[in-house]
């Protein structure tokens, strides 16, 4: 057995089993940003020891997107590439473990179109003479011997790579053609397109492309629209006439020819047929990819704002976001925390502190070359005198591009013209055209690492608050002899804007100011600025009143308001936290009371008492819904039965005491919505999350939420619906406005091995159809024999052992009142001898409930 | 046997010396609950206080905030003092009042009480 076991170990050593490529969860980046986390990639299974080929690529990415690695240590750069500089893809060998060190080292760099960034990384044991291209998962292998053109196109049909069968290589892409170009060290390289067929209607003559139209006519002729053609000036010319088929990398350079097929050319076997890495069948050859967002951001504020009257703290919110790329919904690291029950107020508001400057002035330089890719989405401004000069690109130059010929070529300034212009750096390219404008010719160019474009004077940046971050900003109290105010920004406001806090010129606040500041100072923390102004402020009649608060000698600008950075278009889920379900089971406890059974037995006896219709007692239709405890969109005494029994304790209301299972979230103009005639249309909304959508390029935003609670018929706990005259948006808690109150006197002794504790309710006047009490006990030392009642009538008397509390009481379902000698004895058993029984009880809540079916409080006596 | 002795000895006087002897002392009983106007408790611990006569007397716990009684109980009193134990895990509140009258209803005494 061991030998066996060693042999299998040898294997798993020496051939690797179980390889695989694993990637990272999808993530969101942040536009215009280089060197951001791409980590996550990694290999696992292979030999240790074998040199492995790996490939990463970024297909169908949106541009601007580019990679690089910061540790390369141990690995080898495939023909054509180099491992240091920013990447749209590369190939590289190297062990496992080498491997593994580079990817976890990705960086992402982004530009300014949004999109998706997908990564793709792929690895096998390194084939020797194939090329991989990542950017489409297929093999090349370049045969330097030559072969005239049918022969190149038997030849390589005849070759078999990783189960699959060659042909002789397809161009379809100008990615495509920059890696033959890079990859195959001749030159005049056979690809499969010939108008050998029909003389000057050029198609692709091989691969999974085969018979697709490229062009139509030769010199003259046109080529297909959206299909890559990459003919050099006046080709093809099918000189001599008989010039048939494709050459690439023509005369060692990048464009395409004619030529005879007699010629002997090298050419390119090229394996795979799919166009997706992902999709590549290649055996023993392993791949995953990533798909992350590359969506713009916009700081968001988000007002959880509760009702003063709300005092119920018992759970909390969070807020999620979705990744459109995946649908995955994404909640590390951005969410909200939120407290409280009942409506809720969701907005949401930008740029309640926004941050102007001017762009940043540099000296007067000839290029760029002084800045690297961390400053890329900078604005230099200097001034320039037009000039001839070189340059390569258009519209966006390499960054050793000359200036002020680039000025000229790109219309911001004449020859001979001394002018401020502003100079943004931008990533650099894989092509940069060529062109002549303004008298100023520019070359063409391909892959570089840096750019830059000429702008516009910048009017605005706004500054960018990072998730989690608090945005603070003071205002001091007015200074009436200088007629200035002094404001203080909080200097986490300046993060990741590239402002510096003395090119500040310009601040908006609230509605308060939109205009000129002085910069003051800065001490690191605040920066701190003067508003001149000969008017005051007012604060009081200000839009954003309630998010101003007056310190002592200055005012709060949007204190205690986290952020939290989210992609503006992505839709976006209020999630309430699963909270304690002990906690949660106490307050509902507190939310399903007697009154609220009462109020359904009311409502079903006084006109719904054929089920499914409207009574008299319930005022709004979220009533029904809520009375509608079984939700069967019928409210009859199947639901008054189920109340009963959760009051009672035959049976509780909900079969676990979880969010889910009691709470319904409701967008605030539905709920008003919700009449006695039309509730049965609506869903039950039981549930904890409420989703939303952010729309791309707007910015204030407000959700109104109606909280409201499975069984909380009389809405004690619950959103008023703003319907039917009814303004006040507040929970209810109105009900309790008995001037005499019903009241209750408790006395406790010790008789024997016994506790008997005493509840003598008088209703004083009150027409009482119910009581409820909560009698807490410590079940360390007392055991709940029961409790004895006393009442006229025929109640229904409950007392149930909830294990640490007793809910006792009793309910007229007939409206029969309940009348002074009401009493409850209940009995519990001593654990062990005791002295006195000071603390072992007490009464912690207690409701009553008149015939009108409204909540009464009793007075303790 | 004796070097054995010897290093036993060693043993529990290092014990000894590891100790600690410099716990902070407690602070003494209050003799008589209502002679403070607020005291703090904890679950089990005895309660102390004085009464002119024998008879039946009531404690009633009141909640600070509501003024909600939450427990009243008749005790069986002594003349001088008496000790009786005080519960806390039933208790929600905070803070408690906690009074003592006689048969007739009169108070005799009242504390403020912080449940720990």
């Amino acid at each position: 057995m061991r030998i066996l076991l060693t042999i299998l170990l040898s294997l798993v050593t020496i051939f690797g089993f179980g390889q695989q490529v694993n990637a990272p969860d999808p993530k969101t980046f942040t536009l215009n940003t280089a060197g951001q986390d791409g980590s996550g990639f990694s290999l696992s299974g292979f030999n240790t020891s074998s040199t492995l080929l790996c490939a990463v690529g970024l297909p169908s990415t949106v541009a601007g997107t580019t990679f690089y690695f910061t540790t390369t240590t141990g690995v080898t750069a495939s023909s054509g590439y180099t491992m240091s500089g920013n990447k749209t893809r590369i190939s590289f060998t190297g062990t496992q473990a080498n491997i593994n060190a580079v990817l976890a080292s990705m960086k992402i760099n982004t530009g300014s179109t949004t999109g998706n960034v997908n990564i793709s990384v792929s690895a096998t044991i390194n084939p020797t003479g194939y090329f991989y291209n990542p950017n489409n998962g297929h093999f090349y292998r370049p045969i330097s011997t030559g072969a005239n053109f049918a022969n190149a196109i038997t030849l390589s049909s005849q070759q078999t790579f990783k189960g699959q069968t060659g042909y002789l290589v397809t161009i379809t892409s100008n990615d495509e053609d920059l890696f033959i170009f890079n990859n195959v060290p001749q030159s005049n390289i056979w690809f499969a397109a010939d108008d050998r067929t029909t003389e000057a209607r050029w198609v692709i003559s091989a691969g999974p492309e085969a018979g697709t139209l490229l062009r139509i006519g030769n010199a003259s002729g046109t080529n297909q629209q959206n299909v890559y053609n990459n003919w050099a000036n006046g080709e093809p010319n099918d000189w001599g006439g008989n010039e048939d088929a494709a050459v690439t990398k023509w005369g060692g350079g990048f464009q395409w020819n004619d030529l005879s097929v007699a010629n002997v050319n090298a050419y390119v076997v090229e394996f795979g047929t799919w166009t997706n890495p992902d999709d590549q069948t290649f055996t023993e050859f392993y791949s995953n990819s990533v798909i992350h967002s590359n969506g713009p951001t916009l700081t968001n504020m988000f007002n959880f704002n509760f009702g003063s009257n709300i005092t119920e703290t018992n759970f909390s919110a969070k807020l999620n976001k979705r990744n459109d790329a995946t649908s995955q919904w994404v909640s590390a690291g951005n969410f909200v925390g939120l407290n409280g029950v009942g409506r809720v107020i969701l907005t949401s508001q930008l740029d309640t502190a926004k941050v102007y400057t001017t762009a940043i002035q540099a000296t007067t330089q000839n290029d760029m070359t002084a800045y690297s890719t961390a400053d890329i989405g900078k604005i230099y401004k200097m001034t320039i005198t037009g000039a001839q000069g070189g340059g390569w690109g258009t519209d966006i130059y390499t960054n050793d591009s000359y200036i002020p010929a680039m000025a000229v070529h790109a219309g911001v300034i004449t020859i001979g013209q001394t002018k401020e212009v502003y100079i943004q750096i931008v990533e650099g390219l894989n092509d940069y055209p060529a062109s002549t404008r303004n008298g100023i010719t520019t070359m063409a160019w391909g892959a570089w690492g840096l750019s830059y474009k000429f702008v516009s004077e910048p009017s605005s940046y706004r500054a960018l608050t990072a998730a989690g971050q608090v945005e603070w900003c003071v205002l001091y109290d007015y200074d009436a002899s200088n007629q200035r105010y002094r404001v203080g920004i909080d200097k986490r406001e300046f993060t990741g804007t590239n402002v510096s806090s003395n090119s500040v010129t310009r601040l908006k606040l609230f509605d308060l100011w939109d205009g000129p500041v002085t910069f003051k100072s800065d001490d690191g923390t605040w920066a701190e600025y003067w508003i001149n102004t000969s008017t005051q402020f007012n604060f009081a009649g200000s839009s954003f009143a309630s998010s101003i608060r007056q310190g002592n000698g200055f005012w709060g600008l949007s204190a205690e308001f986290s952020f939290a950075v989210n992609g503006a278009y992505k839709q976006h889920k209020l999630v309430m936290n699963d909270y304690d379900s002990v906690q949660l089971k106490t307050l509902y406890g507190s939310i399903v009371t007697v009154s609220d059974v009462y109020l359904a037995f009311k409502e079903l006896s006084n006109g719904g008492i054929m089920g499914n219709q409207s009574g008299n007692e319930f005022g709004y239709g979220i009533q029904f819904k809520n009375a509608d405890v079984n939700d069967d969109n019928i409210f009859n005494e199947a639901d008054c039965f189920a109340l009963l029994q959760d009051l009672t304790g035959a049976k509780n209301l909900v079969s676990s005491y979880k969010l889910e299972n009691t709470m319904k979230i409701i967008l605030d103009s539905t709920y008003a919505t919700i009449g006695k005639s039309n509730w049965q249309q609506f869903p039950s909304y039981l549930g904890k999350e409420y989703p939303f959508a952010l729309s791309d390029g707007k910015i204030n935003y407000t959700y109104n939420l109606a909280v409201t609670w499975k069984g909380d018929v009389n809405l004690s706990h619950s959103a008023t619906p703003p319907s039917n005259g009814i303004t006040t948006m507040s929970a209810n808690f109105g009900m309790k406005t008995q001037t005499t109150l019903p009241t209750a006197y408790t006395i406790s002794e010790i008789k024997g091995d016994s506790l008997i504790a005493y509840i003598k309710f008088n209703p004083n006047m009150n027409e009482i159809v119910g009581t409820q009490f909560r009698v807490n006990y410590d079940n360390t030392t007392l055991k709940y024999t029961g409790t004895y009642f006393k009442t006229t009538g025929s109640p229904i008397n409950f007392g149930t052992d909830k294990g640490s509390y007793i809910n006792l009481g009793s309910i007229n379902t007939s409206g029969e009142l309940l009348d002074g000698s009401t009493e409850y004895r209940l009995v519990f058993k001593l654990n062990k001898q005791i002295p006195n029984s000071l603390g072992l009880l007490s009464i912690s809540s207690n409701e009553a409930v008149n015939v009108k079916g409204a909540s009464v409080q009793i007075k303790i006596q | 046997m004796k070097w054995i002795k010897i290093i036993l000895l060693c043993c529990v006087v290092s014990i000894i010396s590891c100790r600690k002897f410099d716990e902070m002392p407690t602070p003494p009983k209050v003799e008589d609950i209502f002679s403070v106007k607020e005291l703090s408790v904890s679950d089990g611990q005895d309660i102390k206080f004085s009464l002119q006569a024998d008879g039946i007397y009531t404690l009633t716990l009141t909640d600070n905030t509501t003024e909600q009684v939450v427990m009243r109980e008749k005790i069986v009193g002594k003349i001088g003092v008496n000790s009786l134990k005080m519960w806390t895990k039933s208790l929600q509140s905070k803070y408690l009042y906690l009074s003592l009258e006689d048969e007739s209803g009169k108070q005799i005494g009242k504390t403020l009480l912080l449940i720990n």
